[in-house]
């Protein structure tokens, strides 16, 4: 062969080998000048891994010490299919450690496509331990709270709920989400191909949730759910709900709502029975609106409670004709005697007196339309029509309790100011936040210590020997009054002939109260009157917190019976 | 003065003989080797520097040893004229075989492959120096047969002669210095003039042995390769098919080739290497991590010592003084080309995962030896090609 051809295939050898060399230095250049940036992230993300340190949530105490709401130890235990070699095997050691089903963990273990399943959350953390200790390589674990509620169904309408992520769903839980929850803190590690630490950046401390202790007490509180339970029973009603409040602090001490729920099994319970209805829903108060009434026209001077008015059966407001509950011939009464018989007639004989812009002044004054600002997340206003879309005969509805929407928290407010001597107090359920000084609630003068007193005495009449003997406790003087009130009817407009609300509300010692106990319940069957569906379940729970708080009765046991 | 020179040139042949080589090496290449081994030991003392807890020097120092060996054969073949491999072809052939043979008999199978001799404070990989071995006594052949070389007879007689210890390396199984010896013999036919057509045949049938090899015979049931070898050949046209598997080492070395951007991140900051996310990083893929560590502009200047490398080589094989020098020549520097680029193609995806060394910076002795061997051989060539065209 030639010289000449020799040369020529050793220039052919060359090309081959310029060729190759240039593919790659090409392709180095393609990966690290223009794809540098992507797979530099590519490589962090790998190395790098974000993990979240969950804060502890703040206990829930009740006002004694009792913990309604607690974060228990839990570990989430995880899994890379990738890496687990024998996926039966693992399967079978957790279901043995964890005591969980193998055949649904070998299923999410086989599934090689994913680097991240979910094998346990939120494991008893003495089971995950001892599987953390059988060192299978593929497992991971970390660790994560539990909520739980150990008194069950006890204030759960309060107290809510948190979910499975650590974060309020309903209730305080909800609302004071921020407080308990704090903050979660992160940190970065740097891990090797297996999965090892090597090292931890970024790190950043969570920020514990505050406890809460609440006003209420647990003892009061279950004692209210059990009547109310029982009341709901005894007239077949759809709900019963209850307000328990400290006149002096404005403190509520129970506050029930039946049918109820169990915290710890939320994702069961409806959306209805979850409601706090004392606080989310209205009712049209009837007759235990007419204080507000009655107080207008005594703290304007318009009327004395001794004054007296001669009041037919009947009475014409507008296209409207009202009358009284009981039929009865025309009769004077004073304006005592109004309340504690309740006659629409004679309150609305006074309103009218008064007109409907003064009385619009005094509704507002008693915190109607505006929310009590309790701590509980989606509380209601409730509905007042302004004076200036008063109707003519408005002023023959709204000064009984008819035409206006209240909620239970608002009204045993009104009644919380008349047994503190016209001072309303600012309503609330969390006594204290922990790490944090008390800021003591609002208060607000309604009407003058000589009114608060004078409607004391009428509403022990009404206790008395009016329409609430059913309310009497023997030993004390309970002050009080009873509510009826056709609900509006959602089908036909207008309102329902055969649904209603019968509700009683009032305090105890009259002379020096201690405690204001609101009942309503919702569609009784059989009767409607609060004094006959409401009254006993307030006398219930009144009785028994009389006697928790260690009240001392007004009157010895027999003179408190002979006074009945 | 004649009284003076008379005993000196008694004394000393072997001095003047040196001499005479030392005077007609090609310094080009012996700088540029000397630029690769030390850019190699930097490189491999940088990237191994966390393996071994408590000694960072730990595969440095190792490989300065067989570096030091390296040169020392490289100094005896450099030193040995090419023309006396063809008397010793015989011996040679022979004891190539035999070697392997005890290889594939006797020796402990390491990570389920057999390829090592103990032979004490060494162990030794016949299959490596048996490129050098296979080169020479292919040169042998094609000098011998120079004027029979345009005959059927002649090419299968070379590509027979390469491929009996070929088989016995590819069955070790040593899948990728199999290939090097194929392609020995295909650089070694092309310089000495085998016909196009019989090039071409040898072609079509390697391909359609890869074939085979690769897809028809196992889907018959006969498996040639182990599973592993045929997802490492076949996985880089794929892969994302399972990045966790069969080219996980694939997509981690690109990783780290292409993080090292266009100046690299240091020792201190390259994770890929450090935290053992690029496997192999003193051997197979050590490249990935120079790429990493010093980015692209480190890269490019290996390429370029590489490069400089083949250009000796193959103005080597012009220069040579005969037919047998140029096929050594010829597939010296087809060997190490070929070397460079598979390793290199591999760890940035663009060749299939044979586990075949960088040469002079890849961790390891035999494969260092035959490479100073290779560089040995092209220096032999080249000063007999210098002295010969003087004379």
């Amino acid at each position: 062969m030639s010289a000449r051809r020799v040369n020529r295939r050793v220039r052919l050898l060359v090309a081959v080998f310029t060729l190759a060399f240039g593919v790659v230095l090409v392709r180095a250049g393609w990966l690290q000048a223009v794809q540098s940036g992507p797979l530099d992230r590519l490589a962090a993300s790998q190395q790098r891994e974000a993990i979240t340190i969950p804060a502890h949530r703040g206990t829930i105490y009740d006002r004694t010490g009792v913990e309604l709401a607690i974060g228990e130890r839990a570990i989430t235990v995880y899994a890379n299919p990738q890496q687990i070699m024998n996926p039966r095997a693992v399967a079978l050691a957790v279901g043995r450690t964890l005591g969980t089903d193998p055949a649904a963990v070998l299923e999410q273990l086989s599934d090689r496509s994913k680097g991240f399943v979910y094998v346990a959350r939120k494991a008893d953390a003495v089971k995950a331990e001892s599987l953390r200790r059988q060192e299978i390589v593929g497992l991971g674990f970390y660790p994560e709270e539990r909520r739980s509620y150990p008194l069950g169904t006890v204030a759960s309408e309060i107290v809510g709920y948190a979910g499975v992520d650590n974060r309020g769903l309903a209730g305080l839980e909800l609302g004071l989400d921020k407080l308990l929850g704090g903050s979660d803190g992160k940190k970065t590690i740097v891990r090797d191909p297996f999965g090892h630490r090597l090292d931890t950046v970024d790190a950043e401390d969570a920020a514990d949730g505050r406890d809460l202790r609440l006003t209420i007490d647990n003892t009061l509180q279950r004692q209210v759910e059990r009547v109310l339970e029982a009341t709901r029973e005894r007239w077949n009603a759809k709900a019963a709900t209850a307000v328990v409040l400290d006149p002096k602090t404005g403190g509520i001490l129970a506050m029930g709502v039946e049918p109820g729920f169990d915290a710890n099994d939320f994702p069961k319970a409806s959306r209805d029975v979850q409601r706090n209805r004392a606080v989310t829903d209205t009712y049209e108060p009837g007759s235990t609106f007419k204080v507000v009434t009655l107080s207008a026209v005594l703290e304007t001077g318009m009327v004395t409670p001794t004054d007296t008015y001669t009041l037919p059966y009947e009475i014409r407001v507008s296209d409207r004709v009202i009358h009284d509950a009981v039929p009865r011939g025309t009769e004077t009464m004073s304006v005592a005697e109004i309340l504690s018989q309740s006659s629409n007639v004679g309150v609305i004989t006074l309103a009218l007196g008064l007109g409907r812009e003064k009385l619009s002044e005094w509704i507002d004054r008693f915190g109607f339309g505006h929310e009590t600002g309790i701590e509980y997340p989606g509380e209601t206003p409730g509905i007042v029509v302004p004076p200036e879309q008063w109707s003519g005969s408005t002023i023959g509805n709204v000064p009984i309790g008819h035409g206006i929407a209240v909620t239970p928290l608002q009204m045993a407010r009104v009644y919380g100011a008349i047994a503190n001597g016209g001072v309303a107090i600012q309503p609330h359920l969390v006594e204290r936040v922990e790490g944090k000084g008390a800021v003591g609630p609002a208060r607000k003068r309604v009407i003058s210590t000589r009114v608060s007193k004078q409607l004391t005495a009428m509403l022990r009449g009404v206790v008395e020997d009016g329409s609430g003997v059913e309310a009497q406790v023997p030993g004390y003087f309970v002050a009080g009054k009873t509510g009826t009130a056709a609900k509006p009817d959602p089908v036909y407009g207008g309102y329902s002939k055969t649904a209603y609300v019968g509700s009683f509300v009032g305090f105890a010692p009259a002379r020096n109260p201690r405690v204001v106990v609101l009942v309503t319940v919702d569609e009784p069957r059989g009767t409607i009157w609060g004094g006959t569906v409401a009254a006993p379940a307030f006398r219930d729970i009144m009785r028994f917190a009389l006697q928790y708080l260690q009240v001392p009765p007004d009157v010895p046991e027999e003179a408190g019976s002979a006074a009945e | 003065m004649a009284v003076r020179v008379e005993p000196r040139r008694q004394a000393a042949p072997l001095a003047a003989e040196v001499a005479a080589v030392v005077r007609n090496l090609d310094y080009v290449l012996v700088a540029a080797v000397a630029a690769l081994v030390g850019y190699g030991l930097w490189v491999l003392s940088s990237v191994s520097r966390n393996d071994v807890p408590g000694d960072p020097d730990f595969f440095v120092f190792r490989q300065s040893v067989n570096v030091a060996l390296g040169t020392i054969g490289l100094a005896v073949v450099t030193y040995v004229n090419p023309d006396f491999y063809r008397r010793v072809r015989k011996p040679l052939y022979l004891g190539l075989i035999v070697a392997l043979v005890v290889v594939f008999v006797f020796a402990e199978a390491v990570r389920g492959t057999r390829r090592w001799i103990d032979i004490g404070f060494f162990q030794l990989q016949p299959s490596e120096l048996g490129k050098v071995v296979v080169i020479l006594v292919l040169a042998s052949f094609l000098a011998e047969f120079a004027r029979r070389i345009g005959e059927w007879r002649t090419t299968l007689t070379a590509v027979g002669l390469v491929a009996l210890p070929g088989t016995l390396v590819f069955f070790q199984p040593d899948f990728g210095t199999a290939i090097i010896y194929a392609v020995v013999v295909a650089a070694g036919l092309f310089v000495a003039g085998t016909r196009w057509t019989h090039l071409a045949g040898l072609a079509a049938a390697a391909a359609g042995l890869a074939v085979a090899v690769l897809w028809v015979l196992p889907s018959a049931g006969l498996q040639v390769l182990r599973p592993y070898q045929v997802e490492r050949l076949t996985g880089f046209l794929n892969p994302d098919l399972d990045p966790s598997g069969a080219t996980y080492n694939v997509t981690q070395s690109i990783t780290a080739v292409g993080s090292g951007g266009l100046d690299g991140r240091g020792v201190a900051g390259a994770t890929q290497t450090n935290m053992n996310y690029l496997p192999e990083h003193t051997t197979d893929f050590i490249f990935s991590a120079l790429a990493e560590q010093r980015g692209f502009l480190g890269a490019a200047l290996l390429l370029l010592l590489y490069a400089i490398v083949v250009w000796r080589g193959v103005k080597t094989i012009a220069l040579a003084p005969s037919l047998h020098g140029a096929v050594i020549a010829a597939a010296c520097v087809a060997a190490l080309a070929f070397q460079v680029f598979v390793n290199i193609g591999m760890t940035i995806g663009i060749a299939p995962v044979t586990g075949i060394p960088l040469p002079f910076v890849s961790y390891g002795g035999s494969s260092m030896i035959a490479s100073f061997a290779l560089i040995g051989l092209l220096q032999a060539v080249h000063v007999r090609g210098r002295l010969a065209g003087r004379s």
